[in-house]
């Protein structure tokens, strides 16, 4: 058994959900088809699971490949997600 | 084995009230018995023991990362530890507060775990705030420290912290923890001023988290429920932190000032979030711990960011700029329902004692794990969230209110009920909006104050989480 995760299929990119997102969507990890611009994740994610734009994705941080990325606005150079990716999405946890 | 303990050195049992804590050159006897595992860690020694017993931490909590951190704080020798926190012992508070007893309920925190460190270990001098930390106290407070531990549990704090930490250049250790899910990140370390931008520089909290969660998602630990070996762990890992920074002096301007922008042997300019996930269905696995590079310090940063003199200065926080509660959307009020949809818990009661509910509906919006530690009798779980995703879908696609409720006839009322009465009124809101009182042939209205209100007016003995 590898202990490392398992790559999406091909064409696919990888998308861990971490706290509240987990909760929103009911998953830990799926696979979405790739390439995927970053600005239109939101888009592609707001199909799936109505309101996680405002529910999770708006006040949470994303990664790519392990490293923060800002989401790009208009006009801004645009981020690709490439086949292979792994994208992560983090609301920030408030309690302890 | 060999140690100092020649006449010249200042020890004798005035270090265990802390007098010469801040200025020590030597180990006393007591120091060496106490810290000698530690110190023998390659990259330990005795100089790293006395910049612990030399240095100052602020605690910012009591709670379930304030107790662990501060139990390994303690431990390691840190010569002065203050802690801030004003609640009380509680006994929900007990399977993850290590730092407290039973014997201790109903004590302030910080005097409980206070009590617990001094006999873990008498040597630090320890500092209590039994009051909460606010924008008018938190910057004389912070001031007097090297380092900061946030331990709090509500993000209005945790900005305010940070504001703090950012403009009076104090290195801030931050973690979080609710349900599963645990995080930690090291910040504004070493601390630059406000404003720098001629290269990269560590982040404050803000250029990692521009925009805290809707109000309406901020959950509690006494709302979403925690497991202790989760905040417990990410605990242990903030007073990790904050020993390895202040034994390795790594808040301390870096000596290699010729680096070049993008080196960061150290972790620090673009720290890393540890992210730890727990799952109560499997050992662990590849996602359970991950590691996410931050970016450095944004150049439009609120707090740290080119124009933040501007925008961030002591004086403003002190006299509430920024608004931290609004900025966190606590203060906006939901949108309450009219009165002729809502009924109290006592008037819901009377009325089915009375027989005059025969057939009614009795929805409730609560997760099922509180649902099932007790719900008012012949009551249907739908929970919040499923209801929701559900009215959006029909909404969206077509389709019968059905698939949220089943319901036997056109006319039967419908009473909602969640925990505090708050998702009720949302709850209502949505039915009505799909049709289902039939453009008011049907009642459907909510019970003031859910299930705490029940709890409160009609059953004391009901089991509310």
């Amino acid at each position: 058994m590898s202990a490392t995760p398992k790559p999406a299929a091909p064409g696919n990119f990888t998308i861990l959900y971490f706290a509240t997102a987990t909760s929103f969507t009911g998953k830990n990890v799926e696979s979405l088809p790739a390439p995927l611009s970053l600005r239109k994740l939101g888009d592609v994610l707001e199909e799936r699971y109505k309101g996680i734009r405002e529910g999770v994705l708006g006040h949470s941080l994303v990664t790519i490949n392990l490293a923060y990325v800002d989401v790009p606005e208009e006009g801004e150079d645009d981020v690709i997600i490439q086949e292979g990716d792994e994208v992560a999405i983090i609301p920030p946890v408030s309690s302890g | 084995m060999q140690h100092n303990s020649n006449n010249e050195h200042h020890s004798n049992s005035a270090a265990t009230n802390g007098e010469q804590n801040g200025s020590s050159l030597q180990l006393t006897d007591e120091e060496f018995d106490r810290y000698s595992r530690q110190m023998i860690v390659p990259g330990m020694g005795k100089d790293a023991q006395l910049r612990l017993i030399n240095s100052k931490v602020l605690i910012i909590g009591a709670g379930g990362l304030g107790c662990p951190a501060a139990q390994y704080i303690a431990g390691a020798g840190i010569g002065t530890i203050g802690i801030i926190d004003g609640d009380v012992v509680e006994p929900s508070n007990l399977h993850r507060q290590v730092g407290h007893a039973t014997s201790r309920i109903g004590m302030k925190k910080v005097d409980s775990l206070i009590t617990h460190l001094r006999d873990l270990n008498p040597l630090p001098t320890y500092v209590p705030y039994t009051y909460p930390i606010s924008r008018e106290n938190a910057a004389d407070i912070i001031t007097l420290y090297d380092l900061v531990l946030d331990c709090t549990d509500n993000p209005a704090t945790r900005y305010l912290i940070s504001d703090v930490c950012v403009l009076l250049c104090k290195p801030l250790v931050s973690a979080a923890s609710v349900q599963k899910s645990g995080q930690l990140i090291v910040l504004n370390c070493p601390p630059t001023p406000q404003g720098k931008m001629d290269r990269k520089y560590p982040p404050c909290y803000r250029c990692c988290f521009r925009k805290p969660p809707p109000a309406n998602t901020q959950l509690s630990c006494g709302e979403a429920g925690i497991m202790g070996p989760v905040v417990g762990l990410m605990g242990v890992a903030q007073a990790g932190e904050a020993i390895k920074i202040l034994a390795s002096a790594l808040h301390l301007p870096q000596s290699s000032s010729d680096t070049t922008t993008e080196d960061d042997p150290h972790n620090l300019i673009q720290p890393t979030l540890l992210i730890y996930s727990y799952d109560l269905n499997a050992a662990p696995g590849p996602y359970t711990f991950r590691a996410l590079k931050m970016a450095s310090r944004k150049k439009n940063c609120f707090a740290c960011g080119e124009n933040s003199p501007q925008t961030l200065t002591l004086e403003g926080i002190k006299s509430g700029n920024p608004n931290y509660i609004q900025f966190c959307g606590l203060q906006t009020p939901k949108a309450t329902l009219p009165a002729q949809d809502r009924i109290t818990a006592s008037a819901y009661h009377a009325a089915r004692e009375s027989g005059q509910l025969q057939n009614h509906i009795l929805l409730d919006t609560r997760e099922k794990e509180h649902f099932s530690f007790g719900s008012i009798d012949g009551a249907v779980n739908v929970p919040f969230g499923k209801l929701l995703m559900k009215a959006a879908t029909i909404k969206r696609d077509g389709g019968d209110a059905q698939e949220i409720l089943p319901l036997k006839s056109a006319e039967d009322p419908i009473f909602v009920v969640c925990r505090r009465g708050l998702d009720s009124q949302e709850a209502v809101e949505k039915l009505k909006e799909l049709g289902v009182d039939h453009g008011g042939k049907r009642k459907i209205v909510d019970i003031i104050g859910g299930m705490r209100a029940w709890k409160d007016e009609v059953d004391p003995s009901f089991p509310f989480i």
